[in-house]
């Protein structure tokens, strides 16, 4: 029978990518599979939306997965959002990049769910938030297939050397850490808001980019301008008291600040989504 | 893997020469995939950058003038950028091979319009249905062009996104059993002994000749072909394992059909999907796949005729004022016959329109009820 996946994620975080390892490594458990990105106009934090079907025979269709049986979510802000569930199979699995445990997933449904701390393990086994392979191993345990080694087998294909190394270790973890799948604590599908992922001008909002934060210390910023000069984003504003101050709406969580600041008054701190 | 890297793949295997390309989405990745490969040495053939499609179509004209295989790739506006020099590379009769990612004239997503447009370079045209349709066409269309009895630059068109950006399962033959099959281009002048001057380059008449006789030597070209590539496909399975129908069009579950429908690319693989389902409730349709545009197979289509009530015809293109391309050579090809069967005309996935498999089964239906004899509307939108 065939199995619809969909794969939900933000620029930069490697949905396409995880849909071509699964595909791959499915391919590799002797199914047969297709994997297919939908490009908007990329660019990084915008939505990304990949789809796979895996099947005992040559996949035809080349209509997207209208109703999915998985679910896969990368990003941390999106896994809070009720439309990750929309259109789902009955009973069907959603598997979360969550930094909490599947009773306090508040997605509705008559749907099963799983969660994984994916940018945790992509921070500690790749130091980048990118969480593609990071949680393609909860998958695996989740599911139960495809096989752990053929994961590794497309990853190996699909990178070399160390990269290769840290994603193998990132899938591995993953497949350790993923919680149980439980049936959706919430059974009725809740409302759904929608997510600023950029915009120009008034309406920029980049905040839901970032993982990390500046965070600038007063005391010791001697008021250089080096970090309002770098900020490729102007989000750094310039007070009467000669200080800068960061417009949060604007600040994608580059860091570059961070690294530009000459005395280290900036610092960058991890922001962890919770699930309110 | 995905259209573009099987597309690629085909073009290293072939040992081409010279390549050219200009990125232009959703071609773009071909254009990656053969630079990394001319950089690190996997392709021995010189990488040519250009400003512009047109430039990458003369820099192959003029590498295959000098006797190299060569490859060119492109899609939707950069394939209509390119359309001049398609000519006099057709009319000089080079076996300049093309990819063509199919982004039709009106937006960025897959319609046949970008290929279609150049129906009258004199191209011969072969779509493919998936990843490892797009990898073998390749191998075979350096084949059919450089064939003596060819002598035509051929494009090979595949749906952008649908195809070029879908990983799926294809199987890549060994460097050595490609290169048993497909040995290096053997240089010939572009004026072998037996081939009329007056007849090749532009189509001038010279000499006191008939000045048309330039388009009649190329248009008869072209028919000439249709049994060379039916020839190449056989062979090609026969060595390979793989082939497409009898290379020309192909037919899909049509024992004991009634009607079927035809369609051309990728919506062929969502018309199989339909055609099993159809079949599953016991309703008598099949599916003819065309694979061959240019040359037109109007043979098979005869034979078609004679044998099914309805036929419909998918055309992820429409020409203008005039109709969907498929649809007119169809009918045009049984006008003939003393009993004909019903036509009719579907417009499918043009600008990238999503086509469902229930689409298809509805479509399906249509046509058997034109089968049976019912009313139905000619021309319909999907
Ligand atoms: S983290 Fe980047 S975007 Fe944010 S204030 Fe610093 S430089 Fe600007
Ligand atoms: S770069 Fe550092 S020291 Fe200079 S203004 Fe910014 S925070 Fe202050």
């Amino acid at each position: 029978m065939v199995v619809g996946i969909r794969i939900h994620g933000r620029g930069g975080q490697g949905a396409v990518t995880a849909s071509r390892l699964l595909a791959t490594a499915a391919y590799y458990d002797g199914k047969f599979s297709q994997a297919i990105p939908m490009y908007g106009t990329e660019r990084r934090g915008a939505p990304v939306t990949a789809y796979v079907r895996v099947d005992d025979v040559r996949v035809r269709e080349r209509e997207l997965v209208h109703t999915p049986e998985i679910v896969m979510v990368l990003d941390p802000l999106l896994s809070t959002r009720q439309t990750m569930a929309d259109d789902m199979a009955e009973g069907g699995l959603l598997l979360l990049n969550a930094a909490y445990p599947p009773e306090e997933v508040k997605t509705g449904g008559n749907i099963r769910v799983a969660t994984v701390n994916a940018t945790n393990i992509a921070l500690e086994t790749l130091r980048r938030p990118i969480t593609n392979t990071a949680i393609l191993g909860a998958f695996a345990k989740a599911v139960g297939w495809p096989k752990l080694e053929s994961i590794e087998k497309a990853i190996r294909k699909q990178f070399s050397g160390r990269i290769a190394d840290m994603n193998v270790e990132a899938i591995k973890r993953s497949y350790d850490e993923c919680s149980e799948v439980i049936p959706a604590p919430v059974k009725i599908a809740g409302e759904s808001e929608a997510i600023a992922v950029g915009g120009y001008g008034v309406l920029k909002d980049v905040s839901s980019w970032r993982v990390f934060q500046p965070v600038i210390d007063m005391d010791k910023c001697t008021g250089c301008k080096n970090c309002w000069i770098y900020c490729p984003e102007t989000a750094i504003k310039w007070t009467d008291e000669n200080k800068p101050e960061i417009e949060w709406r604007k600040c994608k969580g580059c860091g570059i600040c961070v690294n530009e600041c000459p005395v280290g008054a900036i610092e960058f701190k991890r922001v962890e989504i919770k699930n309110e | 893997m995905t259209g573009n890297k099987a597309a690629a793949t085909a073009v290293k295997l072939a040992r081409v020469e010279v390549l050219s390309a200009f990125p232009v989405t959703p071609q773009t990745t071909i254009t990656q995939y053969l630079s990394e490969f001319a950089a690190n040495g996997e392709i021995k053939g010189e990488f040519v950058n250009a400003e512009g499609e047109l430039s990458t179509q003369v820099i192959v004209q003029a590498a295959s003038r000098a006797g190299a295989r060569t490859f060119v790739c492109t899609s939707g506006p950069g394939q209509l950028y390119m359309h001049h020099p398609m000519h006099s590379t057709s009319s000089s009769r080079l076996p300049v091979v093309m990819a063509t990612v199919h982004r039709g004239n009106k937006s960025m997503q897959p319609d046949h319009t970008d290929l279609m447009s150049q129906t009258w370079t004199g191209w011969i045209q072969l779509y493919c249905e998936n990843n490892q349709e797009i990898l073998d066409t390749h191998l075979m269309a350096y084949k059919i062009a450089e064939d003596k009895r060819v002598r035509l630059p051929v494009a090979i068109g595949y749906d952008g996104y649908v195809l070029s950006y879908t990983a799926e399962p294809v199987e890549v033959p060994s460097q050595k059993s490609v290169d048993d099959w497909l040995p290096p281009y053997e240089y010939q002048s572009i004026l072998p002994k037996d081939y009329d001057p007056a007849t090749g380059g532009r189509g001038f008449g010279g000499g006191g000749r008939d000045p048309q006789q330039g388009w009649i030597t190329h248009h008869e070209a072209l028919l000439n072909a249709l049994p060379v590539i039916k020839e190449i496909n056989e062979d090609f399975g026969k060595v390979f394992g793989r082939k497409y129908g009898n290379g020309l069009t192909e037919t899909y579950k049509t024992e004991g059909a009634e009607a079927v429908m035809v369609a051309m690319g990728s919506l062929a693989g969502t018309a199989r999907a339909a055609i099993d389902n159809l079949q599953a409730d016991g309703k008598p349709i099949g599916l003819i796949k065309l694979k061959c545009y240019q040359p037109f197979a109007v043979e098979d289509f005869k034979e078609y005729g004679k044998k099914f009530k309805a036929i419909g015809m998918i055309d992820r293109n429409v020409c203008l004022g005039h109709g969907g391309a498929g649809y007119r050579l169809i009918r045009n090809s049984l006008y003939d016959m003393d009993e004909r069967p019903k036509v009719l005309q579907f417009h499918a996935g043009l600008a990238g329109k999503e086509v469902r498999v229930g689409d298809f089964e509805r479509v399906g239906e249509k046509i058997l009820k034109a089968a049976k004899g019912d009313k139905v509307s000619q021309v319909e939108w999907v």
